[in-house]
């Protein structure tokens, strides 16, 4: 790899970041669509968090595609991880400290992932940042008890099911005679918590998704991970 | 039209639950995939035909563009969204009968592939750009012998390095211009990015996304992957998803940089690909390895003809990628049973004869033998490249004439191999191929011997294709309306 | 070009040099995990570009609270860029970080020019074929067998 091409390579790249540098006008970059959206998402999907209207409104495919990527990258993980009959080395419990507090924490931890998803479209955060919480929150209980079996099962059902109802929600409003992903229920009064219509329902879903993923992506890597 | 947004999102459905379902529901589960697949075509072609060829484009979510994300319905995005469901169709991996992971990785890919065509912004491309690779990473991992295994990681972080130079091309355009839609760029390109930095951004992506199209620089993943991965999906990355790549180069090339450096870019890359591609293939000794580097040379000639200026370069680069989605999946479909060494080949021409022809068609139409689709396409190519003013135009027509005398060479050289007198005995352990292991070579030669018949409707519909691509004020106006205000 | 060294000019300058930084651990680091961190780096730098794209000097979180109007507010759709760009590059370092636990397990090394080799290897030994672009010549050419060699000579 660093025979030939890597010092070509390199000079090159080298020179592109200087004539990046060298060519920036100073100041902040041209707001076009930005200032658009911000005039009229309040309106038009009715949630405060504008970035929000930008995730599953204006941007909804992307963040389709991006939950794919995860669960793309979830599946692969376990594909390449998995070992038949593999076995697990034994690994000393934690200590009382450890365990009694991650059983404390737990219940908090899904309080707090599911007030943030579910507030998403009001205040800064949403179902990627929630679902790390929820995710979080279910790996507490493999690092107090490191022998604990995952239910791999169990994670597979909840992101297939909360990724097909994503899609299902795009779905109906297309069946509607309206556009793929286009949001559903009318906008409310933007600032209530029952407002923006199917937005915050595709959040929940899609912090759903997040949590799921990541926790069997983190269980996948332990699990094997530990091994060698 | 906005159906048209079935063919994302039903394959990404089906894979969502594919790994859940298939647990329990058996041969539903195992059905599902090429089911959704032969829907997706169904849905393509009905609005092909309703759309009588003119161009529209969809609103996802309903948002007017420039503000929210549209596909771009030409005839372009459609004949590669079928081509994508097709082609998945016919080369579905053995695996995914077995493994409803491996299907789910199929869909996956295919569904993020149609939406590469259609996409109509550059972010959203990059993200279905992102989760094609996911997905091949997966589909090349699933040997998870210890090569295959290594070769995917080293395919995992030259596509990584490609993921940040793509991704840093397009907030260095976004800085610039403040939107991701491809017809507002377009409409904003002229004073935002034809400079220094418009050109950066281009080569960034270019990179970027040029590790998918095997381009020079970030190609060196190419042989040993295809070397280790399952044949149909080397054919599935090799025929369709480097050529959706390049197409997604050249779309942003068109709209996006119109600069003549950016052409003779192309150009020097793609005649680095045509002359280090077939002269690895010529070192090589084994099948897989060598249509890997043979692949790396044809995907050069795609870049050299797209290189070319106007209408003719796009004509020209059209015709030589569609010639090359056919030919190339179809080789590497027969090298699942010739896998492997020259030496340990010889002679089984003569236990599979079908198999042998079939490689001598689509060798020929490669090398460009009259009058088969690859003779016209290699042609156009040359004939534009000289056609230009120019001597690093002629210098690659003289690259493509020199590599060519080297294809013609390892091409003869392995077929004449196949047919060795005397050496049958040696090619018995060599499986004979059967009438499955040729069903989409022959449904692959079939299409090129119809084209070779019908070469001139087919390359009068290539041209419209080119007409379309080329246009820059259509796009602009079915996109964003004539006259409409933007912000 | 004027030099002024304003804040959005050091946040630009910053976020080229972490992808510079990255790109280059990448290309010239030899153990695998220093790559995969590289590559973390890397993409930390492209999204700081991005988020840098949408930023005004004092403005306001695109969140619509009283008495903030909408042209305070900085540019949400690098924000959502962003969020998407973060979590495909956990996506992917995650697979690298599985597939480098496998490699390792199936090559004993972390080395990538080892690796490389003992791969190469062993796609040459399952293809049949001594390694065909190894810059060393194998000096028992002979002893895997005449025949071969001199086919290929021929051809």
């Amino acid at each position: 790899m660093r025979n030939l091409t890597s010092p070509l390579f390199a000079a090159g790249l080298a020179f592109f970041l200087l004539v990046v540098v060298a060519e920036f006008e100073p100041g902040a970059a041209p707001m076009v669509v930005g200032q658009a959206i911000l005039q009229e998402a309040p309106e038009t999907t009715g949630t405060a968090n504008i970035v929000t209207a930008v995730v599953l409104g204006y941007r909804g495919i992307d963040t389709l595609g991006e939950i794919a990527i995860l669960f793309t990258a979830s599946l692969v993980a376990g594909l390449v991880l998995e070992r038949r009959g593999g076995k697990r080395q034994a690994q000393a419990p934690a200590g009382n400290v450890l365990r009694i507090s991650t059983q404390l924490l737990f219940p908090l931890m899904l309080v707090i992932g599911f007030y943030i998803i579910l507030h998403g479209h009001l205040t800064p955060g949403g179902g990627f940042q929630g679902g790390v919480i929820l995710a979080a929150a279910f790996f507490l209980p493999l690092l107090a008890r490191p022998g604990i079996q995952v239910r791999h099962f169990g994670l597979a059902v909840t992101e297939g099911l909360a990724g097909s109802a994503f899609i299902v929600i795009g779905l109906i409003a297309l069946f509607q005679g309206g556009a793929f992903l286009q949001p559903l229920f009318g906008t409310g009064s933007p600032g209530q918590l029952l407002s923006a219509g199917s937005l915050p329902i595709l959040y929940l879903v899609l912090g759903l998704k997040v949590g799921a993923e990541l926790a069997g992506l983190l269980a996948h890597l332990v699990y094997e991970g530990s091994e060698t | 039209m906005n159906l048209i947004a079935l063919v994302v999102a039903l394959p990404l459905l089906g894979a969502f639950l594919l790994p859940v379902g298939a647990r329990s529901v058996g041969w539903v589960g195992r059905l599902l995939g090429p089911a959704l697949l032969l829907l997706t075509s169904l849905v393509v072609i009905v609005l092909w035909r309703d759309s009588g060829g003119v161009p529209s484009h969809i609103e996802l979510g309903g948002f007017q563009p420039p503000l929210g994300i549209t596909f771009y319905l030409d005839q372009l995005a459609l004949v590669f969204a079928l081509a994508t469901s097709l082609l998945a169709l016919l080369l579905w991996p053995h695996a995914a009968w077995r493994d409803a992971r491996v299907a789910a990785l199929m869909l996956l890919m295919v569904s993020a592939a149609s939406g590469m065509a259609l996409s109509g912004d550059l972010f959203n491309l990059y993200v279905f750009y992102e989760l094609v690779s996911v997905a091949s990473f997966g589909l090349v991992a699933a040997p998870k012998t210890g090569a295959a295994l290594a070769a995917t990681l080293r395919y995992v972080i030259i596509s990584g390095m490609g993921t940040v130079m793509a991704l840093t091309g397009i907030a260095l355009i976004y800085t610039q211009t403040g939107t991701l839609n491809l017809a507002h760029l377009t409409l904003l390109s002229a004073t935002t990015l034809d400079n220094t930095l418009g050109l950066t951004a281009f080569v960034l992506i270019l990179l970027g996304i040029g590790v998918k199209a095997e381009l020079f620089p970030v190609n060196i993943w190419v042989p040993e992957v295809y070397a280790t991965a399952s044949q149909r999906v080397s054919a599935l990355l090799a025929g369709l998803i480097s050529k959706l790549a390049i197409i997604v180069i050249i779309r942003l090339l068109v709209l996006l940089f119109p600069q003549p450096e950016a052409l003779t870019l192309l150009l020097v890359i793609g005649a680095l690909g045509v002359l280090l591609g077939e002269l690895a293939a010529w070192h090589a000794k084994d099948f897989e390895r060598m249509l890997a580097f043979s692949s790396i040379g044809q995907l050069g000639l795609v870049l050299m003809a797209f290189s070319i200026p106007g209408q003719a370069g796009l004509f020209a680069g059209l015709a030589v990628a569609m010639h090359h989605l056919i030919v190339k999946p179809a080789l590497f479909v027969l090298a699942e049973r010739w896998s492997g060494g020259f030496a340990g080949l010889a002679g089984a021409g003569w236990k599979s004869p079908w198999a042998a022809g079939l490689f001598i068609l689509f060798a020929l139409s490669l090398i460009g033998v009259p009058p088969l689709p690859g003779f016209w396409a290699k042609l156009m190519t040359l004939l534009g490249l000289l056609g230009q003013d120019n001597w690093i135009y002629w210098t690659g027509a003289g690259i493509i004439l020199l590599a060519t005398v080297f294809e013609a060479n390892y091409l003869f050289r392995f077929g004449l191999g196949l047919f060795k007198a005397g050496s049958e005995s040696r090619s018995a352990k060599v499986p004979v191929h059967d009438a499955g292991s040729l069903g989409p070579s022959l449904i692959l030669g079939a299409v090129l011997l119809i084209a070779t018949v019908m070469i001139t409707p087919v390359g009068n519909w290539l041209a419209g294709v080119a007409d379309q691509l080329a246009d820059r004020e259509l796009y602009v106006t079915t996109v964003l309306g004539a006259g409409r205000e933007l912000p | 070009m004027s030099m002024v060294f304003d804040l959005q000019w050091i946040l630009y300058t910053g976020a080229i040099g972490l992808i510079a930084i990255g790109l280059v651990g990448i290309i010239w680091s030899r153990h695998l995990f220093r790559i995969i961190l590289s590559l973390a780096i890397a993409e930390a730098g492209a999204n700081l570009m991005l988020v840098i794209a949408g930023y005004r000097l004092h403005g306001h979180a695109p969140i619509m609270v009283a008495g903030v109007w909408p042209e305070q507010m900085v540019d949400p759709v690098p924000q959502a860029m962003v969020l998407t760009a973060i979590v495909i590059g956990v996506g992917i370092q995650a697979l690298a970080l599985s597939l480098a636990i496998r490699v390792k397990e199936a090559y004993h090394s972390l080395d990538i020019d080892e690796i490389r080799a003992a791969m190469q290897a062993d796609i040459d030994a399952q293809a049949g074929v001594t390694g065909d672009l190894s810059q060393e010549e194998p000096s028992g050419r002979e002893v895997i067998g005449p025949t071969v060699a001199a086919e290929e000579g021929r051809s």
